[in-house]
C-alpha cells in the first residue's frame, strides 16, 4: 500500500524531475499528513533543492517518531535526506532506529558501518564491526572489526582505551593466521599496520619472517619487501637489513632498496670500533655496487647509489673514507648525460653540498665539458640531450653561486635559441630541443627579472617577458606537446595582461577532473580579474562541479574498500577525501564562483533577491576551519630549474602576476557576500560585525592579495559604511559616496591622457576590472537603499548614472586606442632596436629567424587586450541604474 | 631505477607531469579509485629518486573461461622518463601479476594507431594487432577521433595461443566489452 503511494513519486525522482516529485509529494501529503514515507522522501526533495534548513526540520521531526522508522520507505528516504544534508549522525540513528524493530537485520548493521566509516566516525564504526561479527561468521567481518579497532585507536586522543583497542586487534588478527584465514597481502598488510603503530617491530620482523604462505606474499608484493629492510633498520638488525636489501637488489632495481641499505651500512660505520671495520662495511657495499653497475638495466642505479653512498657518509661525518661525491657526479653525468632524466636524479647531490669549493670544482668540471657537447649536439638525439644537461647544470650553479648580473644569465643565449628553435632537429620535433627552448626562455626570465626588479623599470620588464614569450611560443609552434612551454606562456601571458591567449593555451593542456584542484590556479580567477569573467565562471562552475561530484561519489569509494577487502586502500582514501573536501583551490574556486555571480548584472529584483538568498552560513571561515585547508596545488609540474629554496632563482613564484590566493583571499571573499547579504537584508548589527572582519583582513594581508582585490575590498567596506550611514536619514552619505566615486574613477582609463602599452599590459586593465565590479556593487547598495530610504538611493543612482557616463567614454575611448595602436606600439617598444639592451640577442633571433611566431605572440596580445576592453565595455553598458 | 609502488589516492595529487602529455589520458577520480580498489596489485607507480612520479600502469581482470585476462588500462611515462626501459618494466609487472596471481589466457590493450612509439614498444614486448576498434577514441578538439588498435600477447595459460588470432575485420567498441 505504503509503496503503491509513493511510485509516483519515486518515479518522478528516477526521470529526475525533482520539481514533479515535490509536487506528488504534497498531493500525498494533503491526503495523508501522516505519511511518513512521503515526509522522508520530501525531506530528501527539499536537501537536494538547496532548502537544507526545511529538509533538517522535517527530517528530524520523522527521526522524532520511532513508530516510524519501522517502515523502509521511511528509512530509505530519511537516510537519503541526511546523506545529502551532509549528516552522518543523523543517518545512523535512522538506522540505529530501524534496528530497534530487527535487531539482527545484518544489512542494516552494515549500513551503520559504512556511514561510519567513509565519515571517519571510528567508534561507530567499530561498534557496528562488532555487532557484524557477532551476527554473522562471515571472516570479512573480523576484518572490518581489525581494521575499525586500528583507526580508532590511530586517531583516538585517549591513551588509554587505545593500547587497548590495538592488543585486541592484534587477538583477532593472531586467532586469524592460526585459523589460515590470513589470506592476503592486504590482510597481512592490516596485521603489520596493528603491529607498527603499538611499536612491536621485533615481532613485525618474525612475521616477515615466517617462512611459510606469508613469505610468498611477501615477495609477490614490492611494497613489502621494502617494508621488510626498513623494519630491520627500525630494530637495528642492520646486518639483516644490509642482506635482505643485497637479496632484492639482486633481483630488481628499486631506489627505495638502496636508500636503506645505504642507510643501514652508514649506520653500522658510526658504530664500528675501528677504522679496518668501517672500511670493510663501504668496500662491502661498493663492490655490491659495482657488480650491479655491470649488470644490465641496474648500471643506472647502481650508479647514482654510488653518488648517494658518498653524499650520505660525507653527511655522516665519514668523508675521509669514500671518495669525493663531486667525482662520482661528474663519472655519473658523463656515463648517463644522454638520458633526459639525468639531471633530475643528479641536482638534488649537487644542491645537498653548497661549500664554494665544491661549486667550484662542478664549474671546472662543466667548463672543460660543454664546448665539446655545444660542438656535437647536431651529431645524435643523445649528443643533443647530453649539451641540454650540461646546460641545466650550467643554470644551476649560476643560481647556487648566486648569480644576480643580468648578462651572466644572458651570457651564451644564442646558441641555445638556434638550436632549441632554429635547428633541424628542432623541426623533427626533437624533445631535447623543446628542453633547450625552455632552458633559454628560463634564462630569459631570471635576467629580465634581475635586469628590472625596481618599480620604476616594469616597462622594461614587460619587453623582455614579451621577448620570453615570442620564444616559449616559437617552441609550442614546433612541439606543442611540451607542456612546460605552455605553463610558462600562460604565466607569462597573464602577467601582460592577455587572458585570451592564456586561456586558449590552457585549454590545449585538457586540464579536468583532480587537476582542476592542483592545476585550476594557473587560470581560475584571472578571467575576472582581466574583464573576461564569462569565460572563468564557465572554468569555475567546471571546478564547483568536479567538487560535489567528487563529495557525492568518494564516499562510495570507501565503501569499496571494505567490500572488497583491499583495507590498505583505507587510510589513503580518507586522507584523499579529506585533501580535495578541505582544499585551498576548492575553497577559492566556491569563492570565484559567488565573486562571478555578484559581478553579474542582473535588475533591482534580481540583484536583491540573489544577495538575500545567498546561503551565507556555510561560507563562515574561522582560524580553525582555514588552518584544517590542505593546499594541493601542484607547483612542482613548473619543471623548475633550482631548488624550492631560493626565491630570488624561483621562476615559479616571480612569474605570477598576482599572489596565489591563499587564507587571506578565502576569508575575505567569503565576507563579501556576507556583508552584501547582510546589507540587502538590513540586518545593520550582523553587517557592522563583518564590516569590522573584513578591515582586519584586509588591514593585515601582507600582500597576500593583489593590488586590485584590496582596492575591491576596501571598496566594498565603504560600500557597507556608506549603507550603515545612510540607513539614519540624519546622516550625510556625500562624503563617503564621493569617496566610492573618487576610487572608481581613479581606476577608469583617462580620457584627457594617451594610454600607454605599459600602463595596459600591468595594471590598466585590472584596475578597470576592479571598477566596474565595484560599480556592480554599487548598484546593487542603491537597489538596496530604494527600498528603505529613497532619498539616498536616488542620490546614490543619480551619481552612478553620471559615473557610468563617464565611464562608457572612457572605455569606449580606451577600445579605440587599443584597436588602432596597440599592434604598433608593441613593435615600437618592445621588439625596439636597442644595441645596450641585454636582450638586444633575443630581440634580433625573435624578429628575425621567428618573425612569424613573434607577429603571432603579438597579435594574440593585442586581440586578448581588446577582448577584455570590450567585454568590459559591455559591463559597463549593462549596468545600467 | 626507480621505486616500484603501489599506486596511492594521493598519487593523484602529484600526477600532472606524466598526465600532461597529450597521449596520457586523465579520467574522473572515481575511475582510479575503482582500481585501487578492485584491483590494487595491478596499478602501479614508479617514483624517481628526487621523488617525482615516473610514470605508472593501470591494469584490470575480467572475461570468462578462456577469455580470462589482464587488461592494460592506461601505461604512461613522463616525458623527461623516456628511453629508460620504464614502461617495459611495467608492462612485465603488469603482464606478471596478470599470469601468477589472476592466472590469466592473455593480456590486451588498446592503443591510437597515431601513437607510433607506443605500438613500436608493444611489438617488442610481443603484442600483436588482434583487431581494430572503429572511433574508439573520441575527439576533443586537441586529439582526433581515431580508430584503436586492440594489441594481445597469450600468457603461458593458453598453451595453444588460441587469444591472439587476429580478427581480419574492424569491430565497434561494444563488441569489445567483456
Amino acid at each position: 500500500m505504503e509503496g503503491r503511494q509513493l511510485r509516483p513519486i519515486y518515479d518522478a525522482l528516477e526521470l529526475p524531475d525533482t520539481k514533479y516529485a515535490e509536487e506528488e509529494c504534497e498531493k500525498l501529503l494533503r491526503k495523508h499528513p501522516n505519511h511518513y514515507g512521503a515526509q522522508s522522501i520530501k525531506a530528501f526533495i527539499l536537501a537536494r533543492s538547496g532548502r537544507p534548513n526545511e529538509a533538517l526540520l522535517l527530517g528530524q521531526s520523522v527521526l522524532n517518531t520511532p513508530s516510524a522508522m519501522a517502515s523502509a520507505h521511511v528509512q530509505q528516504g530519511l537516510s537519503l535526506a541526511f546523506r545529502a544534508l551532509g549528516r552522518p549522525r543523523e543517518e545512523i540513528m535512522v538506522y540505529t532506529a530501524a534496528l530497534s524493530f530487527s535487531p539482527n537485520d545484518e544489512s542494516l548493521h552494515t549500513k551503520v558501518f559504512k556511514t561510519a566509516a567513509r565519515n571517519s566516525m571510528f567508534k561507530e564504526q567499530h561498534h557496528a564491526a562488532i555487532q557484524l561479527s557477532k551476527l554473522s561468521k562471515q571472516q570479512k567481518y573480523v576484518w572490518w572489526l581489525v581494521v575499525s579497532l586500528f583507526l580508532q585507536a590511530k586517531h583516538s586522543k585517549d591513551d588509554v582505551s587505545a593500547p587497548v583497542q590495538l592488543k585486541l586487534a592484534e587477538r583477532l588478527v593472531e586467532k586469524a593466521v592460526t585459523d589460515g584465514q590470513l589470506t592476503s597481502t592486504e590482510e597481512l598488510r592490516v596485521y603489520l599496520d596493528v603491529l607498527d603503530i603499538q611499536d612491536k617491530h621485533e615481532q613485525m620482523a618474525e612475521v616477515m619472517a615466517d617462512n611459510g604462505q606469508l613469505a610468498a606474499m611477501i615477495s609477490n608484493d614490492p611494497d613489502l619487501v621494502t617494508q621488510r629492510i626498513n623494519l630491520f633498520i627500525k630494530i637495528g638488525a642492520y646486518d639483516k637489513a644490509i642482506m635482505a636489501a643485497i637479496a632484492a637488489l639482486e633481483s630488481r632495481d628499486n631506489w627505495a632498496d638502496y636508500k636503506l641499505y645505504i642507510e643501514a651500512v652508514v649506520t653500522l660505520v658510526g658504530q664500528a670500533a675501528d677504522a679496518e671495520a668501517k672500511h670493510s662495511l663501504v668496500a662491502g657495499i661498493s663492490s655490491n655496487f659495482e657488480k650491479w653497475a655491470g649488470v644490465r638495466g641496474k648500471a643506472r642505479g647502481a650508479k647514482l647509489a654510488q653518488v648517494a653512498l658518498a653524499t650520505r657518509m660525507h653527511e655522516a661525518g665519514h668523508g675521509d673514507i669514500v671518495g669525493s661525491p663531486e667525482a662520482l657526479i661528474w663519472d655519473y653525468l658523463t656515463e648517463f648525460q644522454q638520458k633526459a632524466i639525468c639531471y633530475s636524479d643528479i641536482m638534488q647531490f649537487i644542491v645537498a653540498r653548497r661549500e664554494p669549493s665544491v661549486l667550484e670544482y662542478h664549474q671546472a668540471q662543466l667548463e672543460q665539458r660543454l664546448p665539446a657537447a655545444r660542438d656535437s649536439a647536431t651529431n645524435s638525439d643523445d649528443a643533443a640531450q647530453a649539451w641540454v644537461n650540461l646546460e641545466k647544470i650550467r643554470y644551476l650553479l649560476q643560481a647556487l653561486m648566486g648569480e644576480t648580473d643580468p648578462k651572466a644569465w644572458m651570457a651564451g643565449i644564442e646558441p641555445l635559441l638556434k638550436f632549441g628553435l632554429g635547428s633541424s632537429q628542432a623541426r623533427k620535433k626533437q624533445p631535447s630541443c623543446s628542453d633547450m627552448a625552455f632552458i633559454a626562455s628560463q634564462r630569459i626570465i631570471q635576467a629580465a627579472f634581475l635586469a628590472y626588479s625596481a618599480a620604476d623599470q616594469r616597462e622594461q620588464l614587460h619587453s623582455a617577458l614579451f621577448k620570453a614569450l615570442c620564444v616559449l611560443e616559437s617552441g609550442i609552434q614546433l612541439n606543442d606537446n611540451s607542456f612546460l612551454l605552455k605553463l610558462y606562456a600562460i604565466r607569462l601571458y597573464l602577467y601582460l595582461s592577455c587572458y585570451e591567449r592564456a586561456q586558449t593555451i590552457y585549454d590545449t593542456l585538457r586540464i579536468k577532473h583532480v587537476q582542476l584542484d592542483t592545476l585550476g590556479h594557473l587560470i581560475i580567477g584571472h578571467g575576472m580579474a582581466l574583464g573576461c569573467f564569462a569565460l572563468d565562471m564557465e572554468l569555475c562552475y567546471n571546478g564547483v562541479t568536479f567538487y560535489d561530484r567528487f563529495q557525492s561519489k568518494m564516499p562510495r569509494d570507501i565503501e569499496a574498500v571494505y567490500q572488497q577487502g583491499t583495507y590498505s586502500n583505507v587510510q589513503d582514501f580518507l586522507e584523499f577525501q579529506s585533501n580535495i573536501v578541505h582544499s585551498v583551490q576548492r575553497e577559492c574556486t566556491h569563492r570565484y564562483a559567488l565573486r562571478g555571480e555578484g559581478y553579474e548584472y542582473g535588475n533591482a529584483k534580481e540583484t536583491l533577491a540573489r544577495w538575500e538568498e545567498a546561503d551565507v552560513s556555510s561560507i563562515e571561515h574561522s582560524e580553525q576551519t582555514l588552518s584544517a585547508l590542505h593546499d594541493n596545488r601542484d607547483v612542482s609540474v613548473m619543471g623548475l630549474l633550482t631548488p624550492k629554496d631560493m626565491a630570488q632563482w624561483d621562476l615559479e613564484l616571480l612569474t605570477q602576476s598576482t599572489p596565489i590566493p591563499g587564507h587571506d583571499f578565502i576569508r575575505a571573499f567569503s565576507l563579501v557576500p556576507q556583508v552584501m547579504h547582510y546589507l540587502v537584508c538590513a540586518d545593520i548589527e550582523s553587517l557592522q560585525e563583518k564590516l569590522s572582519e573584513l578591515t582586519l583582513v584586509v588591514d593585515n594581508t601582507n600582500d597576500t592579495l593583489s593590488r586590485q582585490d584590496v582596492l575591491f575590498v576596501r571598496g566594498i567596506i565603504d560600500v557597507g559604511s556608506l549603507y550603515i550611514q545612510a540607513s539614519d536619514p540624519q546622516n550625510e552619505i556625500d562624503d563617503q559616496l564621493s569617496r566610492l566615486l573618487s576610487v572608481i574613477r581613479t581606476n577608469l582609463p583617462s580620457n584627457e591622457l594617451d594610454p600607454s602599452l605599459f600602463s595596459l599590459s600591468s595594471d590598466g586593465i585590472r584596475n578597470l576590472s576592479a571598477a566596474a565590479e565595484l560599480f556592480t556593487y554599487m548598484l546593487a547598495l542603491k537597489h538596496a537603499l530604494s527600498a528603505q530610504r529613497l532619498p539616498a538611493a536616488n542620490a546614490v543612482g543619480l551619481a552612478l548614472s553620471q559615473l557610468r557616463k563617464e565611464a562608457l567614454k572612457s572605455v569606449n575611448t580606451l577600445r579605440g586606442w587599443v584597436d588602432k595602436n596597440t599592434r604598433a606600439l608593441v613593435e615600437e617598444q618592445w621588439l625596439a632596436e636597442n644595441d645596450d639592451d641585454i636582450f638586444a640577442d633575443v630581440k634580433r633571433f625573435v624578429v628575425g629567424s621567428q618573425k612569424q611566431t613573434t607577429s603571432m605572440v603579438t597579435k594574440a596580445c593585442t586581440t586578448s587586450w581588446l577582448r577584455s576592453v570590450k567585454n568590459l565595455l559591455s559591463q559597463w553598458e549593462k549596468c545600467s541604474s | 631505477m626507480s621505486t616500484i609502488r603501489r599506486f596511492r589516492a594521493m598519487d593523484l595529487l602529484h600526477f600532472n607531469n606524466v598526465n600532461l602529455d597529450r597521449y596520457t589520458e586523465t579520467y574522473d577520480s572515481q575511475f582510479y579509485l575503482s582500481y585501487m580498489s578492485n584491483w590494487p596489485d595491478l596499478f602501479t607507480v614508479a617514483e624517481s629518486p628526487a621523488q617525482k612520479l615516473m610514470g605508472y600502469s593501470m591494469g584490470k581482470v575480467e572475461g570468462t573461461g578462456e577469455l580470462w585476462h589482464g587488461h592494460v588500462t592506461a601505461l604512461t611515462v613522463a616525458p623527461e622518463c623516456r628511453r629508460l626501459g620504464l614502461a617495459r618494466g611495467l608492462m612485465r609487472g603488469l603482464e606478471d601479476a596478470s599470469e601468477k596471481i589472476h592466472d590469466c589466457y592473455f593480456v590486451d590493450l588498446f592503443v591510437r594507431p597515431s601513437n607510433t612509439v607506443a605500438i613500436q614498444m608493444y611489438e617488442h614486448l610481443g603484442y600483436i594487432l588482434y583487431r581494430r576498434v572503429i572511433d574508439y577514441y573520441q575527439g576533443d578538439g586537441v586529439m582526433p577521433t581515431e580508430y584503436a588498435h586492440d594489441m594481445r600477447k597469450a600468457l603461458p595459460r593458453d598453451k595453444h595461443k588460441k587469444s591472439i588470432v587476429p580478427v581480419k575485420h574492424a569491430v565497434n567498441v561494444e563488441d569489445t566489452f567483456f
